[in-house]
């Protein structure tokens, strides 16, 4: 097992935290209008459909945290050059760097469109560009431990949006979930398919594991934020299908975001451009995790310092998020990073595990034969 | 090239302790006319040098008005009349005051005059006796004008440092309360105590915080609020990471929960670290309350905090941006109120913000009989005629009032400040971008909160990092039985303030 990763137990965190890194990195602008994609296939069972890709995603963490346990200390890039050897190893935390690179862009793309098309239709690209750009760097140079914080705040302090769901619950119409299971199960496997651009973010355990302080106790936490984010997606959908008629869902392209447009207080009305907004405060840990385990791949393959990548790693996210501008654009760059993420996800872990136990049990087999020689 | 700032570098020890050395081993001179000569060109002959023979061969050198005049009189020049003595031995035996040393230094010697101590030469000894006998002359002790509070001691510290630390002694009376003298400034020679409990404070940052004021190479210290500045984590950062109290209750309340305190001479304002961004926000008035309204008061005042940054932008936002989240009801008096006003929301909001900052600024500058004139006259009359004249809108008025109201909550006059100021470019950002600026700015205020630290504990505890126990004691108070804990923002060597005890006694 080599270049296992040595840290001091000022850079660690708790392994409790787990849970809110991973369900900050999962919830991003995907739960905003993951409704339509699966309907589309899943129609009424869409919530089958979620419900799938949730147990997928547990399933898929309990390969990660095995492959993990038997390296003790290291991610997933040190894991990958040991399995593939130097050259192909590296090539894969290459490519990794690249995967983490389009999700960093397609949630900052997202984000930047919807501020567009709902506050400020005539507004720079750039601009929103630029300054979130410049709140990303800003947390990821204070370290991990930053990071980390903001990823708790973002889940603590938005919890409050989660009630709001109740106000649309009012005119919904149970009945629109029935008759269950009326969809065959190709349409529902398909739509847990299209669940993935939304429920990934996960795979920053890989990363993050060797900074975990007591490392037996990973489980838990994790599973219990796989198990909120799926909880939270579940409602959204339910409420979404019963809300929704069948046309206007397929239609809908954030249907979430629509769903908080109705909702009014005595003091404030339109709640969504306040939504829209404080979602902000959602993505920022969302890009920062994926930057920061860019960053951890870069410093296995160059010797780079933390801001000089970081300056570097905005610049080309910058000139993408200016290039980019249609709608037609983003959404293809979507399925395409959906489909690229379904077999990064969720095949590669599984692939990546079985290697390592052939691996473990191949190494250990010839130690065994030089001890008996 | 990492940016420093320039008091925290460190002056090349070796070049500048050569010739100190040499200086500091100069010897007392023999004869009286050799020594009165040395001491006159060591302290520039100042007017008020005062030097005195006494018969047979002894000499009293003093700086007049530094020491007491009754002790001198009373208890040394009468008695070295009384009984004539010729040896230092003797004459130390024969003078009857508390503090008095031998010195055969000449820097030790002119050190002590000028902090108020009378020299004794005696001609042909190469050495001198040195009598502390310094005023005590110092403000009486008052109640604090700039943290009072309701239910509580109405004592205040004040400028001298043996008084505030008697006071200290008075609440904590035990032998743990550590007091380490230091002295900053190569100039001004400011006396410092650092004060903590042994057996509560953690070693490590005890130790941090010495080497923070020992490494400071500066000429003159005159207020504590500058050393705390300098001394801070971050001391670019708007937000103080370290609490200045002039409350001795508040501060012996610290230093028992395991953190330090600096009180520098001449300061009437004490420093409290490690300190958290919540323990801002509270008073000491709520240790001495029924729980339920400390928590009351201290939620109140984390709403106040909120809504002093983020009222005015929100309203600016909505004015300049998103008409559409106010409610029909309440658009139309809005727009009525705005009917007449010219300017655009942004303007009209900085004009009364900067109103309102000129009448506190005005207020806190003037004596306080002609301050509270300005402040309410000024307020009325500007208020009721900037909104008949249309310079603003009623609403916006009542908004810019309220927020500066809650600013004023804060038990902090320090994060009031921070408060008053964030303020700015928050409303700023929000007429520019609307909500989205307001966003942006609570993203970097949150980001920026969690990057700081206070003597390396982090400064969003017990938030973040959560500590669930901590939290009994920081937005809310619970019963005193259910805070047995110290915070581990301290990091105590003891954890527990007592045994916990069940809360309702009578029934277990």
């Amino acid at each position: 097992m080599k270049n296992p990763i040595q840290l001091s137990p000022k850079d660690m965190i708790n392994a409790y935290l787990l849970f809110f890194v991973v369900h900050g990195a999962q919830v991003g602008v995907g739960i905003q209008g993951f409704q339509r994609v699966i309907y589309q296939d899943a129609r009424q069972d869409a919530w089958i459909s979620v419900l799938l890709a949730g147990i997928a995603s547990h399933i898929v963490t309990f390969c990660m945290i095995k492959t993990l346990e038997i390296y003790g200390s290291n991610d997933l890039y040190g894991i990958q050059q040991d399995i593939f050897g130097k050259w192909i190893g590296n090539l894969l935390n290459a490519l990794y760097i690249l995967y983490c690179f389009i999700a960093f862009f397609s949630i900052l793309r997202n984000y930047i469109e919807v501020i567009q098309v709902w506050l400020f239709p005539s507004i720079g690209t750039w601009f929103l560009s630029a300054t979130l750009l410049i709140i990303v760097i800003y947390a990821f140079t204070g370290g991990l431990r930053v990071i980390v914080g903001v990823s708790f705040f973002s889940i603590v302090l938005s919890l409050w949006i989660f009630p709001m769901l109740s106000f649309p619950l009012k005119y919904s119409v149970a009945e629109s979930l029935l008759p269950i299971l009326e969809n065959d199960v190709r349409s529902i496997l398909k739509g847990a398919h299209s669940m993935t651009f939304t429920i990934i973010g996960f795979e920053i355990l890989n990363i993050i594991y060797p900074f975990v302080k007591d490392k037996k106790n990973v489980r838990k936490p994790v599973h219990l934020g796989l198990l909120f984010t799926t909880f939270i997606y579940l409602s959204v959908m339910m409420v979404s299908i019963t809300y929704y008629s069948e046309g206007k869902l397929l239609k809908t392209i954030w249907a979430t975001l629509t769903l908080f447009s109705f909702i009014s207080f005595p003091f404030i009305e339109r709640f969504e451009f306040v939504a829209v907004c404080f979602w902000m405060l959602i993505i920022i840990p969302n890009m920062c995790l994926y930057l920061w385990a860019a960053y951890r791949g870069a410093i296995r393959l160059v010797n780079i310092r933390g801001t000089t990548f970081v300056w570097l790693f905005s610049f080309f996210v910058f000139i993408c998020t200016i290039i980019v501008q249609t709608r037609i654009q983003i959404n293809a760059i979507n399925t395409v990073f959906g489909h690229i993420a379904f077999y990064v996800i969720f095949v590669y872990p599984i692939l990546l595990w079985i290697l390592a136990i052939l691996k473990k049990n191949f190494t250990s087999k010839k130690v065994h034969k030089n001890e008996q020689t | 090239m990492k940016f420093k700032l320039p008091f925290n570098k460190k002056q090349p020890l070796l070049e500048k302790e050569t010739p100190k050395e040499k200086e500091s081993l100069v010897r007392v001179a023999l004869t009286t006319d050799h020594f009165i000569q040395s001491i006159k060109s060591a302290t520039n002959n100042p007017a008020d040098l005062i030097i005195k023979s006494i018969p047979p061969n002894i000499t009293l050198i003093y700086i007049d008005n530094l020491v007491d005049d009754q002790t001198l009189n009373n208890d040394i020049i009468a008695n070295l009349l009384n009984n004539p003595q010729e040896t230092p031995e003797a004459i130390e035996m024969t003078i009857s005051i508390p503090e008095i040393v031998k010195s055969n230094l000449l820097q030790e010697t002119v050190e002590s005059l000028v902090n108020g101590s009378v020299v004794i030469h005696i001609d042909g000894y190469p050495q001198v006796l040195i009598g502390n006998i310094a005023t005590r002359e110092s403000r009486a002790l008052s109640a604090p004008e700039n943290e009072s509070q309701v239910i509580g001691t109405q004592v205040g510290f004040n400028e001298s440092l043996t008084t505030n630390i008697s006071l200290i002694r008075r609440y904590i009376v035990s032998p743990n309360l550590c007091n380490e003298k230091l002295k900053i400034g190569t100039r001004t020679n400011t006396t410092i105590s650092l004060l903590y409990m042994n057996g509560i404070a953690n070693d490590q940052m005890v130790n941090t915080l010495r080497q923070r004021i020992t490494d400071l190479y500066i000429d003159e210290l005159l207020d504590s609020a500058v050393l705390a500045e300098m001394i801070d984590d971050n001391s670019l950062s708007v937000f103080p990471q370290m609490l200045l109290t002039e409350r001795p209750d508040r501060f012996c309340d610290a230093i028992l929960d395991g953190k330090m305190g600096v009180i520098v001479d001449g300061s009437s304002m004490a420093i409290i670290c490690p300190q958290a961004f919540t323990e801002f926000f509270r008073s000491q008035e709520d240790q001495n309350l029924r729980w339920q309204i400390a928590t009351f008061l201290r939620l109140l005042r984390l709403a106040a905090f909120f809504l002093s940054v983020y009222l005015t932008p929100f309203y600016v936002a909505a004015v300049t941006f998103h008409y559409e989240v106010i409610p029909q009801a309440f658009l139309v008096p809005l727009s009525e109120s705005r009917a007449l006003v010219p300017f655009p929301p942004i303007f009209e909001a900085l004009l009364l913000e900067f109103i309102i900052e000129l009448l506190r600024e005005a207020g806190a500058r003037l004596p306080t009989k002609i301050g509270q004139t300005i402040g309410i006259v000024g307020g009325i009359v500007i208020g009721t005629a900037a909104v008949q004249a249309g310079i603003t809108s009623n609403i916006l008025l009542i908004i810019i009032a309220l927020s500066a109201l809650a600013s004023f909550t804060s038990p902090s006059y320090m994060m009031g400040n921070v408060i008053r100021l964030i303020r700015f470019p928050i409303i700023i950002l929000a007429g520019f971008w609307g909500f989205y600026g307001i966003m942006l700015a609570f993203c970097f205020i949150l980001i920026h909160l969690l990057r700081q630290t206070s003597l390396g504990a982090p400064y969003m505890s017990p938030f973040y990092p959560p500590r669930m126990k901590d939290m009994r004691d920081s937005l809310i108070r619970m019963p005193i039985p259910l805070t047995a804990k110290r915070t581990s923002l301290t990091r105590p060597k003891d954890k527990n303030k007592f045994e916990p005890e069940p809360v309702k006694p009578e029934k277990s």
